[in-house]
């Protein structure tokens, strides 16, 4: 429960300390950090417009990602407190029902009918799609690592003891990061502040949401950032889970997280669409170097 | 009655069946068919039920000093296939008594055809019951046969008699190879039964026999390279038929493997366990890959068969890694994961087909590059694939996702092993599962989207209707199962445990099933929660804008304001950036010709782009084309001239004489 509090609370300043980093990096005053959540607030209560050729899947698909989001967020743990939901292997679930929700955007994008929003149906399922190797192999070293399968098992037992562990609590870092980043098409994928459709990903997906549904799907992008940043968050607290040190860890990780997405935006380049692939599929190695490092530490392979 | 009376009296309905379908009315004939399977439904799947709650049950036909006593032998395994024999094909037949109507005109053919669909069920069902070699081949060749047959409905096409005759000729290399494998068993041991096998495997090297039926088998199944025969007779095949054949007919090759893994000795488990597992997950990974780039929906169907074949086979391979290093947690989510896969797959993937024989039926083309827009002229038909596509990409709420995370939670559980080898393979397996997952992502919304969703790409030659009841009453049935299995898993843990006991999970291991069961349960529950958590926003969403302005306007077309069908995004094009990715493996043929530099008014031109399959024109074609250029060699002894085949006989007798005379034989 605690998780869930901290993770939505998280969620309201993520976007907020990005766009503050990023204005600050560029020497503009830009707005405050509460910006995205009035915007989001001023969505859900205006009216809606919707497009002649779409049907029920267009005006279902939000909310069903929104769901999906949330109900991923459920199975969070904090340090050895479990989600609200917690079973042996409930990372597999984690990604199916946030896969859930990628399957109802998609096809909430295509019912609309619009070559652009099918162009960015198309990117996002392929750059997902790469990005689910890695997660997985992520999950099952750490599975190899503890002897347990669930979140909060895995959380709960994961013992920072030797130097290479270090470097693994590092690596992961890395991976959550990145994949935090294709998840929610941020640079080096997508550049969420672009003009032009042709080179959007996520952005040109949602062109025909309005009202109640944007503000959905803007808040379900805040809290995927706040619930990796909870996942890194994990793997940082302290031994005893001691919870004067969690939150004030939780706190930092996340700050952390949202800044160095500010700065990555700030000084980073998109990508050219076809050096995306290589990207995402450089996090599955670096997941594979993760396992192998775990391998190494348990003293199984010389 | 006996046992066995009951058994044999099945076939006395098919044959009543076979006898009245051809003088019956054309109107009648199909109902007929439906009942007779319905009726030997009820028997075998009686006894099939019994089979499950007693463990077991034997009993012997005599047939002749040949055969001899046959052994009929029903165990868990047994009882949960011919189940789900039973439940596709009367599901199948009862579509197909709304689907065929529109061939009504073609009595003689339809009464061959549902002859042949009672004789195509009952042969399957007495494949999973007969444990004797030479009876067993004998209903294996029945049933394929008789789904050769079946596929070559259309008969007036060419390209289903390609198809057919394609499949024809594979089956009957699988039945050499089983032939062989069997007569090996035989000559070792005097003896058809089964029960023979796991004695010579016991006593003999047995790698090189279980590939063999592995080989046999697979076939069948359509593991990669065997897979090739999937893709041409699917879409040839009328949609009660593919969904049937997908749904249940593959399935018999898994039967097969699982009976012969019941009968491998322990020794022998570790090594073809992981080379089963290592050829299932790239047998998924290389038959959703395609099914993403193809564009024809039953074609693509058909390869996604060959994923899911993939996703079953990493279960049982998994399971044989389990049962050879002592962990019952693995073995129970390998075996398990495969057979219940095995179940979900056969009704979600009939769902499919039969949502693709009412787009066909209703816009008489499986191109999906023609068709859009269908949700708001078949509304149910589309649900109905949704529901389906959600189910067979392994998403939660549905059925699809319980078996894939049983899956799942084995690998981790592997992961865990001791020894670093079946850790890595685990962790790979893990990772080539959760590509296919995404990749199956890819191809399903690409269908659904394509299909349904924007606006019709072309004219059709009428407007596309829904399909009338008693087309939807079989769908509907099938997406009640689809659902409740989501929802509740736990209940079919008890079947699913009598199923696994042949493979070697006996009693005595009760904390395993326990905690299965507990799993399984949370897994229910929280797909629930999805649910739950999806009407509590709808609602919340519906509160919320009560007041707010609601309007309708074209959709944004980014500052183009003369938007046309033709320019929605194509299913080509939502693939292709993924095509070009794997270009290795999905090799795009295009025909077309460069505008030459003196061209400058445009003129009508033509552009074919297709997709060709890697291990078709990569291996087995150029293999083929050796072989005939080898086999050219010797044309000039057959070179169609009857005077040298007459001297060929004259060299015989000569040589025989001179044989004779010089006392060589």
């Amino acid at each position: 429960m605690l998780s869930l509090i901290l993770i939505v609370t998280a969620s309201f300043f993520f976007t907020g300390i990005i766009i503050r980093t990023k204005s600050i990096l560029s020497g503009r005053k830009g707005p405050g950090i509460f910006q995205p959540m009035k915007d989001i607030r001023r969505l859900l209560r205006k009216g809606s417009v919707y497009s002649e050729t779409s049907g029920f899947v267009f005006k279902l698909a939000p909310t069903v990602y929104f769901a999906s989001v949330v109900m991923a967020m459920l199975f969070i743990p904090f340090g050895n407190q479990p989600g609200l939901f917690s079973f042996e292997g409930d990372f597999v679930f984690f990604a199916y029902v946030l896969a859930l929700g990628k399957f109802f955007s998609i096809i909430g994008a295509l019912d609309t009918g619009s070559s652009f929003e099918g162009m960015g149906a198309s990117r996002e399922a392929l750059y997902s799609l790469l990005a689910e190797p890695a997660f997985f192999l992520l999950m099952g070293s750490f599975a190899l690592l503890t002897g347990q399968t669930s979140f909060a098992d895995i959380f709960g037992t994961l013992h920072f003891t030797s130097q290479i562990s270090y470097a693994i609590g590092a690596l992961a870092s890395l991976v959550l990061l990145a994949i935090a980043l294709i998840e929610n098409s941020r640079m080096p994928l997508d550049d969420p502040k672009t003009h032009l459709e042709l080179t959007m990903v996520h952005e040109v997906m949602i062109l025909d949401n309005s009202g109640f549904d944007l503000g959905m799907i803007l808040q379900a992008t805040n809290l995927k950032f706040a619930m990796y940043g909870a996942l890194v968050a994990n793997m940082f607290l302290t031994r005893g889970y001691e919870i004067y040190y969690s939150i004030p860890i939780f706190i930092g990780v996340q700050f952390l997280f949202a800044l160095i997405i500010g700065v990555l935006e700030s000084f980073w380049a998109r990508f050219r669409m076809n050096h995306n692939p290589q990207f995402i599929l450089m996090i599955t190695s670096i997941a594979l170097f993760i396992f192998l490092g775990v391998l190494l530490m348990l003293g199984k392979i010389v | 009655m006996e046992i066995s009376g009951w058994l044999s009296s099945t076939w006395l309905v098919a044959i009543a069946a076979i006898v009245a379908i051809p003088v019956l009315k054309v109107r009648l004939k199909s109902w007929f068919a439906t009942f007779a399977i319905l009726v030997s439904s009820v028997i075998t799947g009686a006894f099939a039920i019994m089979a499950i709650k007693s463990n077991g049950l034997e009993t012997y036909l005599y047939a002749g000093r040949f055969f001899g006593e046959i052994p009929l032998r029903i165990d868990g395994l047994s009882a949960w296939f011919i189940l789900i024999v039973n439940f596709t094909s009367l599901m199948g037949a009862l579509y197909g008594v709304g689907y065929m109507k529109s061939y009504h005109e073609q009595p003689r053919n339809l009464s061959f055809h549902w002859s042949l669909f009672v004789i195509f069920h009952l042969s399957m069902v007495w494949v999973c019951m007969v444990q004797h070699s030479l009876a067993f081949l004998i209903f294996w060749e029945f049933m394929s046969l008789s789904s050769m047959l079946l596929v070559m409905f259309e008969h007036q096409k060419a390209e289903t008699l390609k198809a057919g005759i394609n499949y024809l000729i594979q089956m009957h290399l699988g039945v050499a190879l089983l032939t062989v494998a069997f007569i090996w068993v035989y000559a070792s041991r005097q003896s058809f039964d089964f029960r023979e096998i796991a004695f010579f495997f016991d006593n003999n090297p047995s790698l090189l026999l279980f590939f063999l039926f592995f080989a046999g088998f697979g076939i069948k199944a359509g593991f990669i390279p065997f897979h090739t025969w999937l893709p041409y007779a699917h879409p040839a095949a009328p949609s009660h038929v593919s969904g049937v054949m997908s749904g249940v007919i593959v399935k018999m090759g898994i039967y097969g493997i699982l009976r012969v893994v019941s009968y491998l000795s322990a020794g022998s488990l570790l090594l073809i366990g992981e080379i089963i597992l290592t050829v299932s997950v790239f047998s998924a990974l290389y038959g959703i890959l395609n099914a993403s780039v193809h564009r024809d929906i039953k074609k693509m169907l058909a390869f996604c068969t060959i994923e899911n074949i993939g996703i079953i086979g990493i279960g049982i391979g998994m399971g044989m890694v389990g049962k050879s290093t002592g962990n019952p947690y693995i073995m129970l989510a390998g075996f398990g994961g495969a057979l219940l896969h095995t179940l979900n797959h056969s009704l979600f993937k009939s769902v499919l087909f039969f949502a693709a024989g009412n787009i066909y039926k209703m816009t008489h083309t499986r191109n999906m590059e023609h068709l859009g827009g269908l949700i708001r002229r078949m509304p149910f038909t589309a649900v109905a694939f949704l529901i389906g596509a959600l189910a067979i990409g392994g998403l939660p709420p549905f059925n699809g996702f319980v078996s894939e995370f049983l899956i799942y939670s084995g690998l981790i559980e592997g992961i865990k092993s001791s020894s670093p080898e079946i850790s890595t393979l685990m962790i790979m397996s893990i990772a080539g599962l959760a590509m296919a997952g995404g990749l199956s992502l890819i191809t399903f919304t690409k269908t659904f989207g394509v299909v349904f969703l924007g606006n019709p790409r072309r004219q059709t030659a009428h407007e596309p209707l829904e399909v009338p009841a008693i087309m939807q009453a079989p769908m509907i049935l099938i997406l009640a199962l689809i659902v409740a299995i989501g929802l509740a898993p736990g209940l079919l843990l008890r079947p699913l445990m009598a199923a696994i006991a042949p493979l070697g999970l006996t009693g005595g291991v009760s904390e395993p099933v326990n905690s299965t069961f507990s799993l399984l349960s949370s897994v229910g529950f929280a797909s629930g929660f999805v649910v739950v958590l999806v009407v509590i926003l709808l609602l919340l969403k519906k509160f919320i804008t009560r007041e707010a302005q609601v309007d309708v306007s074209p959709t944004w077309g980014c500052g183009y304001i003369a938007p046309d069908a033709g320019m929605q995004y194509t299913g080509k094009s939502f693939s292709k950036s993924l095509a070009k990715l794997f270009s290795m493996v999905a090799i795009e043929e295009k025909k077309y010709k460069e505008i030459s530099p003196g061209n400058i008014f445009p003129k009508k031109r033509t552009y074919i782009a297709r997709y060709n399959e890697f291990f078709e024109t990569m291996i087995i074609d150029k293999a083929l084309r050796w072989m005939l250029s080898f086999f050219n060699l010797f044309l000039f002894i057959h070179n169609g001239r009857i005077q040298t085949y007459i001297l060929y006989g004259f060299f015989f007798i000569l040589l025989v004489l001179a044989g004779s005379v010089l006392n060589l034989f």
